[in-house]
């Protein structure tokens, strides 16, 4: 009997979920999650399960799949036995070619108060390790970027489930008016999975990530196609007159009213997008800690520096994805390891501290949850792409330990938890599952993983399945 | 303490367990808490590490012992019990896990201290072991007690009720919904007005609106039965199949590309969607549709097309394969595991709404589905393999082959006047690190041809698509399953016309190795003369059930393979000097014969037929599978032989021939199943009262909810079955009902009494679904292009459209075809369909979801393919009259079906007046525009 059984209620449906459904109705919680007044709405969102440590989330999630060994779980042993045979049973890797030792191109040093290991790759972040819960024992199901993707995001490793976004929002609503609750960053790269990642599943639709796009325009469908806002304006008035007549032919079908009132804010999206997006209000020595005016960091500096935006507009879920750089694909470096992760590390370092500095300093950390990694670390063993150990190695894919770090809304400061084998292969100490992940995620923003749930198929789904743990170790 | 030690050194010597008071296991009833407690921190730990070697699901477990119920611990092994309850360091369990004596537990290590913990403290509360833990042995709920629930009790044939206003009953339908209100003292809505019924019928029937010409005709008709004229002439439009097609599409996932990392294209998976759209159109009986869906590969009596070249029946089973598919399984058991638990949801929900794919990992909490069922359904579909075959019927197959035979007599006589010398073909000299796998010097042996292209064996040691005589025809030779080995290298030595790599699966030419079903590296011959090596590193198609496929689908064009060897050497063998093509002779002195013959030769190559091939289901070595402890493909259990689940088989024997498919059909198709009328009939009358009569259409479970009206589902099912099965008739019976014609107008009282109208009270309102949408948008403006069938239109890629597998864009206007048309790229799903709530293909979905979203606003308001068809309904109106009160009456008319009030007139004209100064076209584009902004035009009532 799993534990899912106990769940099942005699009504048909949770509060929650009705909610959920009724929402299509004017003025419903769906409609007051997403877009509504949010003096307004605070009171029709739907309430968290406990108290709760973070109103958002960032989520930096780092495509391809970074190295443990190469960031934060250094490992000497490498370092020792390099080129040498791994004395471990290996799993099946997605290319499984070589089980020869591959030392860390990398030198490591220990920072802060917490005396946290840092790569040289990441002397921004070097600084920020007083503010971090890094744990080096994660797990994930899928060795192959595509399900672990899928999985990562919720909690299955294939595609059709709502992303953890989603969940959040269904959960908590929103408290931006003008704004979904649910925005993805990119700079030029989808993840593999493409825009599913951030579906909605089963979810009604209004619980889909919304793709920002790079540039002025980040979104599709925002310009108004009319010459000036007033003729805008005129049409939409010309529709609302029409409509009213409409209503009455149709009687007060709160579906149809609610699709007039969508309108509304559909008008007000167009211009509170544009707002966002205008940096002229932020200070020189702002864009200077995310890196914005520096040809490296410009992208995901930008990114970084909306997501503050978005938070203090009471955005819910935020994800960043890297920018493109070209030569290195993602953080999936099979091959040219050293030099693609130092390009990539470049690429995000100075922004996330300036966001993690940033939101300090305005006391905007402790009620938000930032979460950084990828899908999966990557192998202690070298991939050699020529067939020949030359500066062009790399890793191959390794979902059974690797390391991801929090920060801010009610996790531990300066904490190191969990372990790898001594060659960085196999979380063995305090292993924390993607699933336990996700729990720890929603407890933090006080829902409770086994009760989030939503019917379909006949089953109350999760995002945690019927798995997950929440990992107490590392609250503060 | 003595006396205490001496008990603990001989505890299960002397201790027969359940015999002493005290010391028994916990009986029936544990505590909530302790259910908790063991279901969380005991059981996981049980099933993970003792399972494997000590559980019912092992077919002699180690030791004699099982640790899967209370009986069985109690029971004990060869050691005797293995719990003393209350006392952890007296039970052999406990002791063996804390590797405290001989007996050391697992033998794979010791379980971590926090388990070992629980599990004494567990058995310090008395070991309390709640329910059984079914696996195999015991189903969920009695089959007997289950039969008799709702779902899976015979449909019955109900007397059609008795009323009072027997004024408003035209079908007996009617009689079922009024004896309801009746009884609950509320009245039924009043008729809709003529206007709101014909648009209500033509957008239920065909996804369009009705022109002016239609809805004039039908005001005109005074006859009494007027409204069935116009129901049956939409049931005989060609829009009607397209319209419940796209019904059925949802139903089966149907997605044209495989997802995941690349989103590459599946084979001509559109024949499918031509299938059904045929199938509505036709009105072929239900039950067929649904055999051919399971094994029309297999049916002794095939449907054929309509002018008898292609096999139309083994098209059903191509919806086996519109799943996502994994681009690089590095676990191809478990992915081939989670293709067939895919299957299983989609069979059990669409045919008969269950939720059969619960079952996977325990006995299904609250439908009579066993575990052990699942796995006979898995067996069934786990005997059964994706295979492209030619859709050629046997008449077409045998004049293929006759006008191969011709061709190749011209060529032998052709090659004869030429004098041209058969070549020889030098020997391979192989190495010791080569293992060759065919050479093709005796003839096809296992290998199977689909299609005439590969001939009747190789020629000269030569396996060639040329082998039919020409390049026209066209084939596909496969091979045998074959277990690969570690060797990291494939040889293969090809020759052939110049063909795209890129194509990947869909290329037309090409050789490819199918690893545990997947399509992974492919060859293509670049178009040198002469035969020559091609190499190809193996990653994950070693050590696994892998085939080879020689792929021929063009026309122009051929592929020859003639060595295939595995090696360990990165090299390929040696290339003797290459085979020449027949060599030129003594030129006859007969020019005119020759010239007659090659010309008699490009008239019967003219004749070759078009390749026509899809992916259908064939059996693949027929076997049982064995039961996945846990829903875990590493930890087998005992064998489920195959065959369907115990409660709707009808006692029928266990499959001992073939897939089993033939007999999975039967059951499916046996008017003696209770769901299978029952919940097709559901999905009718949902599409037509926006929700179905059980309203949760894919789950008629207990989970599911109940029927609001269980004699009419009945009455419908019965007279479904008795039509023979015929989708139009049912239709018929429901739209003719004076419930179908009630208006959407509902009355206060009937609200309070039952808000959610479970009654039916009035007809609901309903926004149209996403392609409805598109498709009104491109009827109003004169774009729409009925052409029907073939290939998909590819979908348009905006800028905002990112990602691995992004295809060229289409155009915007998706060429003006209807919606189902539109290519479903599983990656790149079009946005407008995604935002007004189009299902991604993952599982069945019978009612799709209605929600609002600034997107929808959005896009409507400021998308460039709704401005471009709103500019060409305002030319359109503009070229329709003069006067612009007239350009208004047609504009709602098309759209509406109404004409406008005057106040309507008044605003439009107001707002016309006021941009009295910009160019004719653009103030008629802007109407148009906020007139599909009104929410008129995507809602139904």
């Amino acid at each position: 009997m799993p534990v899912h059984r106990a769940r099942f209620t005699p009504e048909r449906h949770s509060r929650r979920e009705m909610l959920c459904r009724c929402a299509n109705g004017f003025g419903g919680v769906a409609l007051a999650s997403l877009l509504a007044e949010s003096a307004a709405a605070a009171s029709r969102l739907p309430a968290p399960h406990h108290a709760a440590k973070a109103r958002s989330v960032i989520f930096l999630f780092m495509d391809g799949g970074p190295s443990q060994m190469d960031t934060f779980d250094p490992k000497p042993r490498l370092t020792r036995d390099n080129g040498k045979p791994i004395p471990l049973k290996t799993p099946t890797t997605v290319f499984n070619i070589s089980d020869k030792i591959l030392a860390s191109p990398y030198a490591f040093r220990q920072y802060g108060e917490s005396g946290a290991w840092v790569s040289e790759i990441f002397p921004h972040m070097a600084g920020c390790v007083d503010e971090l819960t890094i744990v080096r024992s994660m797990v994930s199901d899928h060795s192959e970027h595509t399900a672990a993707n899928y999985f990562m995001h919720s909690g299955s490793g294939f595609q059709g489930r709502p992303s953890m976004g989603g969940w959040v929002v269904y959960g908590l609503g929103s408290e931006c008016a003008n704004l979904p609750g649910f925005i993805v960053m990119e700079s030029g790269l989808v993840p593999p999975g493409g825009m599913d990642l951030f579906g909605s599943g089963f979810l009604p639709a209004s619980y889909q990530g919304t793709l920002f796009r790079k540039g002025a325009q980040p979104i599709a469908d925002l310009e108004p196609r009319e010459s000036d806002a007033a003729a805008q304006r005129e049409k939409l008035g010309l529709v609302r007159r029409l409509n009213k007549g409409v209503l009455e032919r149709f009687g007060a079908v709160s579906e149809v009213e609610a699709t007039i009132a969508n309108y509304e804010m559909a008008f007000r999206m167009q211009s509170e997008v544009p707002a966002l997006l205008d940096l002229s209000g932020e200070t020189p020595a702002t864009r200077k800690l995310y890196g914005l005016d520096e040809p490296d960091t410009e992208e995901f500096g930008r990114e970084c520096l909306l997501a503050r935006r978005l938070v203090e507009r009471g955005v819910r879920f935020i994800e960043l994805l890297p920018p493109f750089r070209k030569g290195c694909d993602r953080w999936d470096q099979h091959g040219s390891l050293a030099e693609g992760h130092r390009v990539n590390a470049r690429a995000v370092d100075k922004p996330m501290a300036g966001l993690l500095t940033d939101l300090k300093a305005r006391g905007l950390l402790d009620q938000t949850l930032v979460v950084w990694g990828g899908e999966f670390g990557r192998t202690p063993c070298a991939q050699f792409p020529d067939g020949k150990y030359t500066d062009k190695v790399g890793r191959d894919h390794n979902p059974f330990g690797f390391t991801m770090w929090l920060a801010g809304g009610g996790v531990k400061r300066g904490l190191t938890y969990g372990a790898t084998d001594e060659f960085g292969y196999y979380a063995t100490e305090n292993k924390v599952h993607v699933h336990d992940l996700h729990a720890t995620m929603l407890h933090l923003l006080g829902l409770d993983h086994k009760r989030l749930t939503f019917r379909f198929g006949g089953r109350d789904m999760r995002l945690t399945d019927v798995h997950g743990e929440v990992v107490h170790d590392i609250l503060a | 303490m003595l006396g205490t030690g001496t008990l603990r050194r001989f505890p299960f010597a002397v201790v027969a367990l359940a015999a002493i008071p005290g010391t028994c296991l916990r009986g029936a009833d544990p505590a909530p808490e302790q259910v908790e407690f063991f279901e969380k921190r005991v059981r996981p730990a049980l099933v993970r590490s003792c399972y494997p070697c000590h559980s019912g699901a092992i077919a002699s477990p180690m030791g004699g012992l099982r640790v899967d119920s209370r009986e069985a611990l109690a029971a004990g092994g060869q050691r005797g019990p293995a719990v003393v309850a209350g006392e952890p360091e007296a039970s052999p369990l406990y002791r063996a896990l804390t590797y405290a004596g001989e007996l050391k537990m697992p033998p794979s290590g010791k379980l971590p201290d926090v388990e070992i913990a629980d599990i004494g403290e567990w058995i310090r509360m008395g070991a309390p072991y709640p329910g059984a833990e079914g696996g195999a042995k015991a189903p969920a709920a009695p089959l007997e007690k289950a039969r008799r629930s709702w779902p899976f009790r015979p449909v019955q044939d109900p007397p059609v009720p008795a009323v009072k206003n027997t004024g408003w009953v035209r079908t007996p339908v009617d009689a079922f919904v009024l004896a309801k209100l009746e009884a609950a003292r509320l009245e039924p809505a009043p008729p809709a007005d003529k206007r709101s019924l014909i648009r209500r019928a033509t957008f239920d029937l065909t996804g369009l609106p009705p022109t002016p010409d239609e809805v004039d005709a039908f005001l005109r008709d005074s006859s009494p039965d007027a409204f069935g004229r116009v129901v049956d002439r939409l049931l005989a439009s060609p829009q009607y199949g397209e319209r419940w097609a796209r019904h059925w599409l949802d139903l089966v996932r149907y997605a044209e590309t495989n997802g995941h990392e690349f989103d590459n294209d599946k084979p001509a998976p559109w024949r499918y969607r031509d299938y059904v759209i045929r199938a509505f159109n036709a009105d072929a009986p239900y039950d067929q549709f649904v055999r051919e869906h399971i094994a029309g590969d297999l049916l002794p009596r095939k449907r054929l097309s309509e002018d008898g070249a292609l096999e139309e029946s083994p098209l059903g089973t191509v919806f086996f394969w519109f799943g996502e598919v994994l681009n690089s399984a590095t676990d191809s058991v478990k992915s081939r595991a989670d293709e067939v638990d895919n299957q299983i949801d989609v069979v059990g929900k669409a045919f008969q709404g269950l939720t059969i794919a619960c079952a996977r990992c325990h006995d299904h909490k609250f439908d009579p589905i066993p575990t052990a069922d699942y796995y006979s359904l898995a067996g069934i579909f786990h005997s059964t393999a994706l295979r492209e075959d030619a859709l050629d019927s046997p008449e077409r197959a045998a004049a293929t082959r006759e006008l191969s035979r011709r061709i190749r007599e011209v060529n032998a006589r052709i090659e004869a006047l030429e004098g041209a010398v058969p070549a020889s073909r030098p020997a391979i000299r192989y190495r010791p690190e080569d293992a060759p796998f065919e050479t093709f010097e005796g003839g096809f042996g296992a290998w199977r041809t689909a299609g005439a292209a590969f001939g009747e064996g190789p020629v000269n040691g030569e396996a060639s698509s040329l082998g039919a005589g020409a390049e026209a025809f066209t084939g596909t030779l496969t091979s045998p399953k074959f277990r690969t080995t570690d060797k990291l290298f494939l040889h293969v030595r090809v020759s052939g016309t110049k063909a795209d790599e890129k194509l990947k699966e869909r290329g037309p030419l090409r050789f490819t190795i199918v690893a545990d079903g997947y399509k992974g590296q492919h060859i293509v011959p670049d178009g040198t003369p002469g035969a020559y090596w091609k190499t190809l590193r193996l990653v994950l198609e070693r050590n696994r059930d892998c085939y080879f496929e020689i792929v021929d689908h063009s026309r122009e064009g051929y592929i020859a393979v003639d060595e295939i060897v595995f090696s360990d050497s990165a090299e390929p063998p040696e290339n003797p000097a290459a085979p020449e093509r027949g060599g030129a002779g003594a030129v006859s002195a007969d020019s005119g014969e020759l010239e007659r013959l090659r010309l008699l030769r490009r008239q019967l190559e003219a004749q070759a037929p078009e390749p026509a091939y899809a992916m259908l289901a064939s059996d693949d070595w027929p076997r049982n599978a064995r039961i996945h402890v846990r829903g875990n493909h590493q930890q087998l259990g005992e064998e489920a032989p195959r065959g369907y689940l115990r409660v709707l088989n009808g006692g029928a024997a266990a499959v001992r021939e073939g897939s089993g498919r033939l007999q999975l059909a039967e059951r499916l198709a046996s008017p003696d199943n209770p769901l299978t009328s029952r919940v097709m009939v559901n999905r009718i009358w949902k599409h037509h009262f926006a929700r179905g009569i059980v309203r949760t259409p894919d789950n008629f479970g207990a989970t599911g909810d109940a029927p609001t009206h269980p004699e009419l589902l009945d009455y419908l099912a019965s007279r479904f079955v008795e039509s023979g099965w015929s989708v139009k008739a049912i239709h018929r019976l429901t739209m003719l009902s004076s419930a179908y014609r009630m208006s959407s107008e509902s009355a206060a009282e009937a609200l309070r009494a039952d808000p959610e109208n479970k009654l039916l009270h009035h007809m609901p309102v309903r926004r149209l679904e996403a392609e409805a949408i598109r498709d009104s948008l491109l009827s109003v403006a004169g774009a729409l292009d009925a052409k029907m069938f073939g290939p998909s239109v590819p979908p348009h890629i905006s800028k905002y459209q990112d990602g691995r597998g992004k295809p060229e864009s289409g155009p915007l206007d998706g060429e003006g075809r209807r919606s189902i048309y539109i290519q479903a790229r599983r990656n790149f799903l079009t946005p407008m369909f995604l935002a007004f709530d189009y299902p991604l293909p993952v599982s069945s979905i019978g009612s799709r979801g209605s929600s609002t979203v600034p997107s929808q606003a959005l896009l409507m308001m400021n998308n460039e393919f709704v401005a471009e068809q709103a500019g060409r309904w305002g030319r359109r109106a503009i070229s329709q009259a003069a006067d612009p009160r007239e350009r208004v009456r047609w504009m709602y008319e098309t759209a509406f079906a109404r004409p406008p009030e005057p106040t309507e007139i008044d605003e439009i004209l107001g707002f016309a007046e006021a941009r009295r100064s910009r160019p004719e076209e653009e103030i008629w584009a802007d109407i148009a525009h906020a007139l599909v902004n009104s929410v008129e035009f995507i809602y139904l009532r």
